[in-house]
């Protein structure tokens, strides 16, 4: 019964999945690029918990997304090159290598969202070659986030902007804000079930560069 | 350096200690200098508390009383601890009769393992003190000095108080002739509290202890006295743990058994007024263990722990005419460990050091004292250590002392991170090695093809040093007249190779593999001021206060370099963090005070108490990301606790006090959850006439 709730939770979240525009910015390049949040992206949400692992467990699949376009991307695209990015729990991957068709890749910048006005030239985008190595890097403290395993908490590392290829081989800067539904992680003296029900719901900002340009 | 570093001389310390029953003998500490001293006369920050003090306090515990001093941080996290200058609880040598108490958890040792029903002194020095005791005296020294004066009493104490807590005290000590015995035994009990509501767990659990104290004494001519002391201390934890297995609840039992035992054997001689020496023996065992039966299951978890320190030592003092005197030691230390954490209990994890020290003291003028000593420790599992210290007291005028010490302490890798061996298969899969079983731990996985990423972290491995510090005191003393009295010290400790755990590897599953390393530097600094005052005669009015800054330096150095972020809680909006935002080490109040008001006087029959004591916020955990403590939201919330007490004396046997701890029942389940609220107790003393009504009264 509690899986049903979360599972229509999570499916009438996935409807109505909020993106808003925050501010225009007359970018480096010749075009103007806006800066876009989207709110609670479900990414592969908990259905249950694994009785032989006692791991948590969603439908195993990712949530797509195209920074270009700004929408979700059907699951059965996932052999296109109609998404840049896509969620499934912590894990984040790119359209590339193994994960699609795409031109993408992409790395972590350290620094502030708003500073980040040229890709430095020196950059190197990676590709994914999953299971062992993404993008951006899995792992609590190698990529976006940090886990904290005594209060079971996973938290956006500030400062940390993925700087993404997109799977047509324009540019687009994504910040992870919050990993939890409304945007708001829950206090760490929240039960272990508040945790689980309302984790792998992502609000991220974005900016996409359309002319091609490594500046934003 | 050694030939200007002089001392004080012996014959006013043994005029001293030969008034053994005078009031100034509560007076002189030996903790500073490892030998008697009048408290005024040392030139490092020394408290003592009195067993008076203690007694009208109502303490049961050893923390009880030690959060109640100025500058001391009771920590909750394996058992209480004591963080000292803002240096954790692991920093700070805990001893009894000068012997170092064995047995620490997590780097803590807990407090509550130690009554205070036998003491008849605490003495804390604060600033590194490894140049007379070498490991784990790097914020500072506690003596616990129990009563072994012989002098004829009986005494026994019952005390009972909220959540069926018990403790029954019963101590006596004699003398025939040449002989002394004294003999101790408390029992303390509690059925335990819940914080929580609707809480299968509780938040302390039931336990009992008991602890037994026995000492001898026996003059074997003037020059020469034997003393051997025995303590012996069982603890029994009884858990109700819920199991969170494969995301069922399972309700369990867990049993906790700790017990520890002490030996100290001494042998002193008096060689003439000038020369004397002390042989001293001393064996210590603690051992625990944990046992978990979760319900339905077959395996229940057993875990066991045993550690032995053995010591001997040899300490000299000498005084070379009325200016100069010495002090002048050395000792070998066996210490073993068997763990089924480490590796199995059939393999014994030993270390052993071999130290010496001197110490000397110059009376340069009689305004001027300098002392100086250094100690040297060759260890066998890791690098040795030079401890110096160099302290200056100038007395100006009579009632004014300025004090000034720069000394190193260290602390050496204890077995835990040397030899850890520990996979948490529930949490994310992480496992924690011991430096020294790390790199094979790793081999060994990477050999099954279970390693992903071995990070460079893991090159650091090989050379774990003692962490050491480097330690400043200046302090002013003013003496303004009898019962009033004015003391600043400003204080800076400088930590390297502090050790913490980091991440050296990842496994194929995202589990993280954390080892110890000498990682990090950082500093705690801050002001100590106390006041003491005598409005009337029976009225006695203390303060205390301190301030306390800390910080890493290596993220210091970090924010300077701007690469330092925040996130605010309400925008999700990254920005960067300057140096006003970050607020240094967490678990670290940036403020602490107390007041004391204690009424009463020896003729009265009444005496009552107020003590208050607050303390600011403190950081507990970060919950923006960046590992440090810089939002409103990571700290705990500062508090006041304000404890009464009185007692009432009934005739020259019974005396009976009661008291009110946490009188304005303050709580915090998550941060103090050794703090139960308002805790009322009523206590009855019987004392056999004569010996111990003084104790009873205010001085």
């Amino acid at each position: 019964m509690k899986i049903n709730i979360i599972r229509i939770l999570s499916f009438s979240v996935l409807l109505s999945v909020l993106v808003s525009c925050e501010k225009n910015d007359e970018g480096q390049g010749t075009q103007v690029v806006t800066t876009k949040t989207v709110r609670d992206l479900p990414a592969d949400t908990i259905l249950g918990i694994n009785t032989t692992t006692g791991q948590p467990y969603g439908a195993g699949k990712y949530t797509f997304y195209s920074l270009e376009n700004n929408v979700i991307v059907a699951s059965a695209d996932s052999a296109t090159s109609k998404w840049d990015i896509g969620f499934r729990g912590t894990t984040i991957i790119t359209n590339s290598g193994n994960s699609g068709p795409g031109q993408g890749g992409g790395f972590v910048f350290t620094g502030l969202f708003d500073d980040l006005k040229t890709i430095p030239a020196d950059s190197t985008f990676r590709t994914d070659n999953a299971p062992s190595s993404y993008a951006i890097p899995s792992g609590s403290n190698r990529g976006w986030y940090v886990y904290n395993g005594p209060v079971n908490l996973v938290t956006a590392i500030p400062g940390r902007v993925l700087v993404i290829r997109t799977a047509s081989g324009k540019f687009a800067k994504v910040e992870i804000i919050n990993y939890y539904k409304g945007g708001v992680t829950p206090a760490t003296t929240d039960s272990d079930d508040i945790k689980l029900r309302r984790q792998r719901f992502f609000t991220f900002r974005f900016t996409f560069q359309p002319n091609g340009a490594k500046a934003f | 350096m050694l030939l200007f570093i002089g001392f004080i001389g012996v014959a006013q310390t043994a005029s001293v200690a030969d008034s053994a029953r005078s009031v100034d003998m509560d007076e002189v500490v030996v903790t500073a200098t490892r030998s008697e001293r009048l408290l005024g006369n040392t030139a490092v920050p020394v408290t003592l508390i009195r067993q008076q003090t203690i007694r009208q306090s109502g303490s049961l515990r050893l923390h009880d009383i030690l959060g109640e001093q100025t500058g001391l941080f009771i920590t909750q996290g394996f058992g209480r601890g004591v963080q000292m200058q803002g240096l954790s609880p692991d920093y700070t040598l805990i001893l009894l009769d000068g012997e170092p108490l064995i047995g620490r958890m997590g780097g803590v040792l807990d407090l509550t393992r130690l009554t205070v029903g036998n003491i008849r002194k605490i003495e804390i020095v604060k600033g590194p003190s490894s140049s007379l005791y070498g490991s784990e005296a790097l914020a500072g020294v506690i003596n616990i000095i129990t009563d072994g004066s012989g002098q004829r009493k009986f005494q026994a104490d019952a005390r009972y108080g909220r959540f069926n807590t018990a403790d029954l005290s019963v101590d006596g000590s004699t003398r025939f002739g040449r002989l002394r015995l004294t003999g101790f035994l408390n029992y303390n009990s509690t059925q335990g509290y819940s914080l929580l509501p609707n809480s299968i767990q509780k938040t302390v659990e039931p336990y009992w202890r008991l602890t037994g104290q026995q000492s001898i004494a026996y003059d074997l001519s003037e020059r020469t006295r034997f003393r051997a002391s025995f303590r012996q201390h069982h603890e029994d934890i009884v858990n109700s743990i819920v199991v969170q297995n494969l995301g069922s609840q399972l309700l369990s039992k867990g049993r906790e058994l700790n017990n520890d035992y002490n030996i100290t054997p001494s042998l002193s001689h008096r060689f003439s007024d000038a020369v004397r020496t002390t042989l001293r023996g001393y064996a210590s065992e603690f051992s625990s263990r944990q046992l978990l039966d979760v319900a339905g299951e077959s395996n229940s978890y057993n875990d066991r722990f045993r550690q032995r320190f053995i010591r001997i030592e040899d300490q000299t003092d000498i005084s070379l005419g009325a200016s100069l005197s010495l002090n002048v030691g050395g000792g070998y230390i066996l210490e073993t460990v068997r763990s089924n954490r480490y590796d199995s209990l059939e393999t014994e994890r030993r270390n052993t050091i071999g130290y010496a020290f001197l110490q000397q003291e110059w009376r340069a003028t009689e305004k001027l004292v300098f002392t100086g000593g250094v100690r040297y420790d060759r260890n066998a599992t890791y690098a040795s250590v030079w401890s110096p210290k160099l302290a200056v007291q100038f007395r100006p005028t009579a009632s004014l002392r300025i004090n000034a010490s720069v000394g190193r302490g260290f602390k050496a890798p204890d077995f835990r991170q040397l030899y850890l061996n520990f996979t948490n298969i529930a949490a994310g899969s992480y496992s924690v090695f011991g430096s020294l079983v790390a790199a094979e731990e790793i081999r060994r996985l990477q050999a099954d093809g279970q390693i992903d990423q071995v990070l460079p972290a893991f090159g650091l491995l090989k050379d774990l040093k003692p962490e050491t510090s480097t330690g400043i005191n200046l302090g002013l003393q003013y003496d303004l007249r009898p019962g009033w009295q004015a003391k600043v010290n400003l204080f800076r400790n400088d930590i390297e190779n502090l050790i913490l755990t980091d991440i050296i590897a990842y496994k194929r599953n995202g589990g993280q593999i954390f080892s110890y390393l000498n990682v990090s530097e950082a500093f705690t600094q801050g002001l100590e001021a106390e006041l003491a005052a005598r409005p009337a005669e029976k009225l006695s009015v203390s303060g205390g206060y301190q301030f306390l800054i800390t910080a890493d330096k290596s993220v210091l150095a970090e924010i300077r370099a701007g690469r330092v972020y925040k996130r605010e809680a309400s925008t999700g909006i990254s920005s960067q963090l300057d140096r006003a935002g970050y607020a240094g080490l967490p678990g670290r109040s940036m403020h602490m005070a107390n007041l004391k008001l204690f009424y009463g006087s020896e003729a009265d029959r009444w005496s009552a108490n107020l003590r208050m004591i607050w303390r600011s916020r403190w950081g507990t955990s970060d919950l923006d990301g960046n590992g440090l403590i810089n939002r409103d939201d990571e700290f705990a919330r500062g508090y006041l606790q304000v404890n009464l007490a009185g007692s009432f004396r009934v005739n020259r046997m019974l005396h009976v006090m009661a008291g009110i701890d946490n009188l304005f029942n303050y709580s915090d389940p998550y941060n103090l959850p050794g703090q139960p609220g308002i805790n009322p107790f009523l206590r009855l003393s019987l004392s056999n006439p004569g010996s111990n009504s003084k104790s009873l009264s205010i001085k």
